[in-house]
């Protein structure tokens, strides 16, 4: 559940809800363009998936997530992005007595390229790859969950991304993701996994694959999308019958997501919203969002971000 | 560059990054040369039995007989026709038997810890003896649980290793290796006599006494007991006769552990029904504010008639003697004092305050404070390179106890049922589980100061350590914000206490 948190807290800020240049969506920064991004977002569930089974704990109540994030996009060229996110993030629950958490979390990097990009008669077609990295950056509990803000475990990412538009400005958009996740130091020297007994502070922390599917709308004005998401941990055991969660346990989610988006001039706000609708080893969260973004050209050249 | 190629890379690019298997690999335990071989050992003061020689093994046949020759040969095949994971199977069990069956104990305590799930109707299911595979899973291995299950394994390895000894040093029966040079062993060769096996008697003692005490893990002692013994012969370490002396004497022993634990008071410590009578006792002796628990919906007390199981190196009029003095009545200046440094830590702890209250949690999931010192005497005993019998009788000693000390904290904690820090100020957030037992006194600092006290006399160039290891597990708990430091402070003294009487013990048992 805390890594369900995590998860789809990383779902909404980098996928549903944060919809503009993101590592893992079709658009794309121009050349000499900037834009940085505030968002807030809030999470929330009182029902988890201890394994495969879906419950309610009385003793862990409505479990929150709340987050401010900073995000940085930067067009090097029409073709080449790069991208910047740190969080700060603070978790609590209504009726638990252990104490919620609090603090920055991970510091991400994405590198965002578009080899292809063909104009059809009416449309285009891009196809665009984004590899990233993030490490923690502060030294957290990483397997207090469902409390801890993280994982505290380094990441490097890969993904592939499919972008159909139409002149109109409809598209639909196809991304997957691997992600490759190093073992996280907790402050126990031993723990189960899969029911063995392991003599280590190193904990391993499932790699995970990742897909996106998006239908949307985007203008200079205006830009709306719905979307569906999907995420899979690659091993791992499950939670223990009714015991916490681990950073060890495989965590599954599916998504539904939508964000609307509109600009005045340098700046645009955005809202969203994102509920997981079946999952394992994660909270069955519904995310709000809001964010605003201020947009930017450097001086020579001039494009519109689109 | 084409498209197409710059994609293919790419590809490439993806599928390079090979999936690892990241999980970290236990640390070895390699086979060493034992130099010490006690041979006094079937003297020292057992627990159980009245003394090494209660029990009888029968002679041996001769070295020069047609039966052990041909006993030699049989060896000499099955060494030869070994495969290669049985010739691991050789040096897995050949570094030292009685740590590989604590760490076997120390994995089904922690795959057994876990607090049953709530009934749609808020009532508990409660684990059934006779039903162990059905969920709740019996044990539930909490703390005393654990405590007592270490405790008898340990008890049931060393008495078996001291009647073991008896026999070595009285039949004198070389290894086979000495007595065919043919033979190379796959492990360090010693001087020790090799009937009964001494490894045989580790296997069966601890297989049957952990079946005892975990019955739905019957088939996986039995298989892990069988390759134990049969590794002897992979290794050349042993004959035959050797290991089936080993193993009936390593069941007899064993049937008289069990017998012992058939009467000690366990099958009543989780007496529900004596909860209301324990209760207006209480309120009698003027205790009008009294523990509840802190789960929702409200969970019976965990073993609330733990006080009453026999205690190992005191009666129990010793205990009720040694009994510690009445906490800070709730309200008094000293008890708002400790209240006031816990409200501190709630709002705020350093990241090293915290690391301590994670390290040393030992909650659902794990082997418990027991286990996590038992394994540091394992850690000790390893780097020692002590022999068997001397490695039985330092978990012995530790592990009897720690037991105790669960006892004595159980008592305490039920004769004045302290409410947790949370119940009286629910302000209070702690970082760490709260244990569904009343507060005063700390059982980590109980085990720990006991395991301390016990560690410290065996591994004298390890006492500060050790005595900064127990201080570190009492205070983890105030850090946690679920103990007072009373709590913790009386805990830690009592256990040392109790940690005392196996002192006197160690000293007085034929071994120093």
């Amino acid at each position: 559940m805390r890594i369900t948190l995590l998860v789809f807290l990383f779902i909404s800020l980098f996928s549903s809800v944060l919809k503009a240049q993101t590592p893992n969506d079709g658009l794309m920064m121009a050349e000499r363009n900037w834009c940085s991004m505030l968002q807030y977002s809030h999470s929330a569930w009182n029902e988890y998936w201890e394994g495969t089974d879906r419950r309610y704990n009385e003793n862990i109540g409505t479990v929150s997530t709340q987050s401010v994030m900073f995000m940085t996009n930067y067009g090097i060229s029409d073709r080449l992005n790069v991208m910047a996110a740190v969080p700060y993030i603070w978790t609590d629950s209504d009726v638990s007595y252990l104490n919620g958490q609090k603090g920055i979390q991970d510091l991400s990097v994405w590198v965002k390229y578009q080899p292809l990009e063909h104009a059809f008669n009416k449309s285009t077609f891009k196809i665009q790859v984004t590899g990233g990295l993030s490490t923690p950056v502060s030294n957290y509990v990483g397997d207090f969950l469902p409390f801890s803000i993280g994982l505290h475990s380094k990441t490097a990412s890969l993904r592939g991304i499919l972008h159909y538009v139409l002149d109109k400005g409809w598209y639909a958009t196809a991304q997957a993701g691997h992600t490759w996740r190093s073992t996280m130091k907790s402050d126990r020297d031993a723990y189960l996994l899969h029911d063995e007994l392991i003599y280590s502070d190193e904990v391993p922390v499932p790699n995970v694959f990742d897909a996106t599917g998006r239908l949307g709308f985007v203008n200079d004005k205006f830009q709306a999308e719905v979307s569906y998401e999907y995420m899979t941990g690659l091993s791992g055991d499950d939670i223990r019958y009714n015991d916490a969660p681990f950073p060890t346990n495989k965590m599954q989610a599916a998504s539904l997501g939508a964000f609307a988006k509109y600009h005045f001039g340098k700046l645009a706000v955005q809202a969203g919203a994102g509920q997981v609708f079946s999952g394992r080893n994660v909270g069955r969260g519904t995310t709000y969002s809001g964010a605003v973004f201020y947009f930017f050209e450097l001086p020579e050249k001039k494009k519109e971000a689109k | 560059m084409s498209i197409s190629l710059r994609i293919t890379l790419l590809m490439v690019l993806f599928l390079g990054f090979t999936r690892c298997d990241k999980t970290p690999v236990n640390p070895a335990l390699e086979p060493y040369n034992e130099t010490a071989l006690d041979a006094n050992g079937g003297t020292w003061k057992t627990y159980i039995l009245s003394s090494g020689s209660e029990l009888t093994v029968p002679a041996p046949e001769l070295s020069s007989s047609d039966s052990y020759t041909a006993e030699l040969a049989d060896l000499k095949a099955k060494m030869a026709a070994a495969t290669s994971e049985q010739k691991e199977a050789a040096r897995f069990w050949g570094s030292n038997g009685v740590l590989r069956w604590h760490e076997i104990a120390r994995e089904l305590a922690a795959e057994y810890n876990a607090a049953p799930k709530v009934n749609p109707d808020g009532t508990y299911p409660v684990p059934d003896v006779n039903n162990p595979t059905n969920y709740p899973r019996f044990p539930f291995a909490n703390p005393p649980y654990t405590s007592r299950a270490l405790a008898l394994l340990a008890i049931a390895q060393y008495d078996a290793l001291v009647t073991a000894w008896n026999y070595k040093f009285q039949y004198t029966r070389l290894a086979p290796y000495k007595n065919d040079n043919s033979i190379q062993p796959l492990i360090p060769a010693n001087d020790l006599p090799s009937y009964p096996s001494e490894d045989a008697v580790i296997a069966y003692a601890s297989s049957e006494v952990l079946k005892f005490l975990f019955p739905g893990e019957k088939e996986f002692l039995t298989a892990q007991a069988e390759e134990h013994k049969e590794s002897r012969l992979w290794a050349g370490a042993n004959v035959q006769s050797d290991l089936d002396a080993g193993e009936a004497l390593g069941k007899l022993v064993a049937e008289r552990v069990i017998a012992y634990a058939k009467t000690d008071k366990m099958g009543q410590a989780n007496n529900q029904a004596g909860v209301t009578q324990l209760r207006s006792d209480a309120t009698a002796r003027g205790i009008t504010e009294q523990w509840t628990s802190r789960d929702i919906p409200s969970r019976p007390p965990m073993l609330p008639f733990f006080f009453n199981v026999k205690t190992w190196n005191f009666d129990q009029a010793t205990m009720i003697a040694d009994r510690p003095a009445p906490p800070p009545a709730i309200g008094s200046a000293d008890f708002n004092k400790a209240l006031d440094e816990l409200r501190g830590f709630s709002k705020s702890r350093t990241r090293e305050q915290q690391r301590i209250a994670n390290y040393w949690a030992d909650g659902t999931g794990t082997y418990t404070p027991p286990g996590h010192w038992d394994r540091k005497a394992a850690e000790l005993i390893y780097e020692k390179q002590m022999n068997e019998i001397r490695s039985a009788r330092v978990m012995a000693l530790l592990n009897a106890a720690m037991e105790d000390a669960g006892v004595v904290c159980w008592d305490t904690k039920y004769y004045y049922l302290l409410p947790r820090p949370s119940e009286v100020d629910p302000s209070i957030e702690t970082c760490t589980g709260i244990p569904n037992f009343p507060a005063y006194t700390s059982g980590h600092s109980t085990f720990s100061g006991a395991a301390a006290e016990v560690l410290s006399h065996l591994f004298p160039e390890k006492s500060t350590e050790l005595q900064n290891m127990a201080k570190e597990a009492s205070e983890s708990r105030i850090y946690g914000c679920i103990h007072y430091r009373f709590d913790s402070e009386v805990g830690l003294t009592s256990g040392k206490k109790v940690g005392q009487y196996a002192v006197q013990r160690a000293l007085t048992d034929g071994a120093e």
